[in-house]
């Protein structure tokens, strides 16, 4: 184990710490990220590439690392893709590095690189076909993918956090925080959001000086001021996505698996300073360990004191690399060349003036050079270098760091989200976002500026405009002055020259392997449009989104098609803009919070008495009773019988329930309703259809009448919210200002549905001798109010089981005592399976055959149409369309082999027919009653009754031979169900 | 832009709003031209909202479809909040 070494850094603190990279240990400090105590600790290489595989390092100090990703933890928590510029340290972390096997030194799958040609653009389209993919598929798969999924998440879920606030700015750099103080100043409410642990972005390192003093005294002063007037600073706060106007932040102050919030910000203002990514310059070789980005390297040395290297060689088409290498320098590490691509007298006159003093100090500068490659099979040994005017004449200078500077490309991803657009700015050489909606504005590098002064006046002017955008009244004072590095002069320089042979080693975007190759052949195969070829290489997909890669992509696909930059344009970005868990976006939303479940009042006695309850829409209902059976089928069998010789009980409960009344009740019940509720009796109950606007049936139920200006309306429990929305929308427009409500009562009774030939006895033990009357002589479809056990009861004569059967609707209060009572009184409960096969028995109605698509004339409902009622619907109903032959019709059927099952949804056919379906199976049940598969079916109004039809269903199970039958299956006349009790109008007591 | 004002409530999210339908623009007067042959305007859609997450107060919104902007709400049925 080295000894730590004496490393200083305006991040770092004193403690020290150990950590563990790929089983090894490794001191650090405490405000280290995996990237800087790695660096500081002579670890160069870091990952493999993941097409390739090729030794990797660090490029970047930021999210823009496309590289260096690990997985942090142990399986099955392990964290993957994680970037080690953002891995804050903490002592005993451990984490290692992705995509090599077996070990990150000695990776067999970079045998891969032999046959490169094999893996270039849209490879799987082109090799490993023959004989068969499916030969191929699984070693690729297996070899594809950045990082391994996790097992398991235990990770702590996000604080949710609603805020609004006057102006969110975004980057805490100098813009932003110019930006974010005259907002403040202003009067705003501002929240300030930096991803960093700390504020200032490059402020941290520049010798810059700010109103007079030093930068990082300016930024203490700030963030005081801020504090002061109330802005609120977010740091370790990533703004990760937006959708409509909403912003959405997420922080980890604790670091990776610590306490973190989700802030979903509403601003009236966003100001975007976030900066601009350097990028990179493409050249032979330029992925190799040790090619870095010339800001990384500066950062890396100023906030933790890491050395990228020992010899650097600097590349870049700009005036900072010569104030960067007098800091590098400075720093301790010896700067062997500075390689300009841009001619001698291109500079200016302050950065002409440090080269004079570099080369003084036995700095090799370059004027229009290149680096044409970078010497060395594992990592970086030299820099092969010549003149662009004749690049034949090259020559080799020795160095293990090669830092790279061409340029910077702003960040633009939050700019363009809500509709704004990218204009080409052509002394940046770079694109920025222009014609934002109102109240967004970019500031700073984001907006193309590069020099302090010009960062500090734009970011302060978008401070102000901001301020006013939301309406705050205060004078926000005058911009800060800086004076830094100076205004950067810079030519566009996107790849060195080469032969073609070397343009498969010119890398563009580092993490997905895309490279010059690459673009050119899809070029060739006319993928031209940057859109297309993002699509086609993968040039801009994955974690990196683009930020090193997406501009210097833009701009080579511009050189290799002869066009200009700005015609070329970029690749959307795509939220999150840094990635982040699934648990974070998750937040509490995960497991049973996902969803609400309702639960019927007689709920804990379904499960303390081993019903099964499956979730029907929001509602849990018991599907079958276990003491029944052991499946699902084998039980309703077991209850459907039951029901039909002796009786049962059913929870009904979750049948929605509208009350509707008022002076203009009957006349709303007419309006939405095929046939008409006004002419039902007090006391009595109608089976009623709701029609839709274009004619079709919305749904079905009974309508109560309560009195003359009082009902109940019962709808299916899958629509109960829908229809309660349809009743109120029509009472607003339609009946607006007429005398009528309606209210949602679904939670106010329970309906214990009591069915079969036993009901009416077992009924008149439990309510007792006051009821014994009613139930006599209770008509079909009559209901009657009463009370019983002290509590009020409506008992309500009607069946969907085609059984003799009531409904209870009673208090919640009261249902649990009434439901055991009834069970004691020898009725036992049935499930929901078994309400099936009761009613395809009977040929009533449910959702598979209310589908949305079917006519009341399609379902038979003819006779509730003939009255005429100029309902909603009524028009449309009316047209020759819904008559035609192909027309579905509601039929029954029936295996021609007894014995043959078919399912719901099996299509039929005529026999023969190989291809067109006349029709198609809408429910299908077992019938103990008949002792054989039943369904029923949507079939064309040509076929006649007793038609052999086929149900196909390759899927599932094969064709079977049906027949078509009436509708109902059993006791057509309703027998049952009308039963009079034997002794009516005796009453003995 | 995406918030809407409930005239009971204030200006309130989006996510707490429900669509019902929009409502037909075109001349047609019957049934079936209602229906079927509604033409859609890319700068003004009149929509029937509800507030669900509040007050289920139902609202007429009109909204310029292609930007999202709202650029007026009124409460349906003529009640006054």
């Amino acid at each position: 184990m080295k000894p730590p070494p004496p490393r200083q850094g305006c991040r770092l603190d004193a403690q020290p710490l150990q950590f563990s990279f790929d089983g090894r240990s490794y001191p650090g400090l405490a405000g280290d990220t995996a990237a800087s105590a790695l660096l500081a600790n002579g670890v160069r290489l870091m990952g493999r590439s993941v097409k390739y595989r090729r030794r990797r390092g660090l490029l970047a100090a930021g999210p823009e690392e496309p590289n260096a990703l690990f997985t942090v933890g142990a399986r099955p928590d392990a964290i993957p893709n994680v970037s080690a510029p953002l891995l804050q340290l903490r002592d005993g972390l451990e984490f290692r590095s992705q995509n090599r096997w077996p070990t990150l030194g000695f990776d067999l799958a970079s045998a891969l690189q032999a046959g490169g040609g094999l893996f270039g653009a849209g490879f799987y389209y082109k090799t490993f076909i023959w004989p068969s993919w499916r030969w191929y598929e699984t070693p690729i798969r297996h070899l594809a993918g950045l990082g391994e999924a996790p097992g398991r998440c235990d990770l702590p879920p996000p604080v949710l956090e609603h805020c609004s606030c006057d102006v969110v700015v975004a980057g805490a750099g100098a813009a932003g925080l110019a930006a974010a103080l005259a907002a403040a100043r202003a009067g705003a409410k501002v929240i300030l959001c930096e991803r960093e642990p700390a504020c200032g972005g490059e402020l941290e390192y520049e010798a810059a000086l700010v109103g007079g003093v030093p930068a990082r005294a300016w930024v203490r002063a700030a963030l005081a001021e801020l504090a002061a007037l109330g802005a609120r600073v977010l740091t370790h706060t990533t703004l990760v996505a937006e959708s409509s106007g909403e912003l959405l932040a997420h922080g980890e102050p604790g670091g990776l698996a610590g306490m973190n919030t989700l802030h979903y910000i509403r601003p009236r203002a966003f100001v975007i300073a976030m900066g601009a990514i350097e990028c990179p310059i493409a050249f032979r070789d330029n992925d190799r360990p040790g090619v870095m980005l010339l800001n990384a390297a500066e950062r890396y040395l100023a906030r933790y004191g890491a050395r990228c290297g020992q010899e650097l060689v600097l590349f870049a088409n700009n005036d900072r690399a010569y104030p960067a290498a007098q800091r590098l320098l400075a720093g301790g590490m010896r700067v062997r060349a500075i390689v300009d691509t841009r001619a001698a007298d291109a500079a200016g006159a302050p950065a002409a003036a440090l080269r004079d003093e570099l080369r003084r100090a036995g700095v090799e500068c370059l004027a229009a050079h290149a680096v044409l490659a970078a010497e060395g099979s594992t990592a970086v040994r030299g820099a092969r270098v010549a003149p662009l005017a004749d690049p034949a004449a090259a020559r080799q200078i020795a160095c293990d760091t090669i830092l790279v500077s061409g340029g910077w490309a702003p960040a633009l991803h939050a700019g363009l989200r809500e509709g704004g657009s990218a204009e080409f700015q052509a002394g940046l050489g770079a694109f920025i976002a222009s014609a934002q909606p109102a109240g967004r504005a970019s500031a700073g590098a984001a907006n193309g500026h590069l020099e302090l002064a010009q960062v500090l006046r734009d970011g302060h002017e978008a401070g102000v405009r901001a301020a006013r955008a939301a309406g705050a009244p205060g004078t926000p004072g005058a911009a800060p002055d800086g004076r830094g590095d100076g205004e950067p002069r810079l030519a566009p320089f996107a790849r060195s020259p080469a032969p073609e042979r070397w343009e498969k080693h010119q890398f563009i975007d580092l993490q997905n392997d895309v490279t010059v190759a690459d673009l050119r052949t899809a070029l060739a195969e006319g993928f031209l449009d940057i859109e297309h070829l993002k699509r086609y290489t993968t040039l801009g997909v994955g974690t990196e989104q683009g930020r090193t890669g997406g501009l210097l992509g833009a701009a080579i696909l511009a050189e290799l098609r002869s066009e200009a930059l700005p015609g070329i344009g970029l690749s959307r970005t795509r939220p999150p803009y840094h990635p982040l868990t699934m648990r974070s976006i998750a937040g509490f939303r995960a497991g049973a919070a996902v969803k609400v479940a309702r639960r019927t009042p007689l709920h804990e006695w379904h499960e303390a008495h081993g019903g099964v309850l499956d979730p029907m829409d929001l509602w849990l209902r018991p599907r079958y009773y276990r003491a029944n059976g052991a499946s699902a089928s084998t039980a309703a069998v077991v209850e459907a019988r039951q029901v039909r010789a002796h009786g049962g009980i059913a929870d009904g409960s979750t049948l929605g329930k509208l009350e509707v009344a008022g002076p203009d009740a009957a006349a709303f019940l007419d309006y939405l309703y095929l046939n008409r509720a006004s002419t039902i009796k007090p006391g009595r109950a109608r089976y009623m259809v709701n029609l839709r606007e274009d004619g079709c049936v919305l749904d079905d139920g009974l309508v109560l009448r309560l009195g003359a200006e009082r009902f109940i309306a019962t709808v299916s429990s899958s629509h109960g919210p829908h229809m309660l929305a349809h009743f109120e929308h029509y009472r607003a427009t339609e009946f607006a200002g007429r005398r009528l409500t309606v209210t949602d009562v679904t939670e106010a009774w329970v309906a214990i549905v009591v069915a079969g030939p036993q009901s009416r006895a077992a009924l008149e033990r439990v309510l007792g001798a006051a009821w014994r009357d009613t139930l006599g002589t209770l008509g079909h479809m009559g209901f009657a109010d009463g009370d019983c056990h002290g509590a009020g009861l409506r008992l309500l004569r009607a069946s969907f089981s085609g059984e003799l059967a009531f409904e209870l609707h009673c208090r919640p209060a009261s249902a649990v005592q009434l439901w055991q009572e009834l069970c004691d009184a020898g009725l036992a409960p049935y499930g929901l399976d078994a309400v099936d096969i009761l009613r395809v028995e009977k040929g009533y109605l449910v959702s598979s055959e209310i589908n949305g698509e079917t006519t009341p004339f399609d379902l038979g409902l003819d006779a509730l149409a003939h009255a005429g009622n100029p309902c909603l619907g009524r028009e449309l109903l009316d047209r020759p369309a819904f008559h035609e032959p192909q027309r579905p019709r509601l039929v029954g059927l029936r295996a021609a082999d007894g014995r043959a099952a078919f399912l719901g949804g099996a299509q039929l056919t005529v026999p023969g027919e190989l291809r067109r379906p006349c029709g198609y199976v809408t429910s299908s049940v077992y019938s103990p009653t008949l002792g054989e598969w039943l369904g029923l079916a949507l079939v064309a109004r040509s076929i006649d009754l007793e038609a052999r039809l086929v149900a196909r269903d390759p899927l599932r199970g094969g064709d079977v031979a049906v027949r078509v039958v009436p509708p109902v299956h059993f006791d057509p006349d309703g027998t049952r169900m009308k039963a009079q009790p034997a002794s009516q109008g005796s009453a003995t007591t | 832009m995406t918030r809407l004002q409930c005239p009971f409530c204030g200006p309130r999210e989006l996510r707490e709003f429900q669509f019902h339908k929009t409502l037909p623009t075109g001349p047609g007067g019957s049934a079936y031209e209602r229906t079927y042959e509604r033409v859609a305007d890319a700068e003004r859609s009149l929509e029937h909202w509800q507030h669900v997450g509040g007050c289920r107060a139902w609202l007429h919104v009109e909204r310029n479809p292609s930007t999202g902007a709202v650029l007026a709400v009124v409460l349906l049925g003529g009640m006054r909040p």
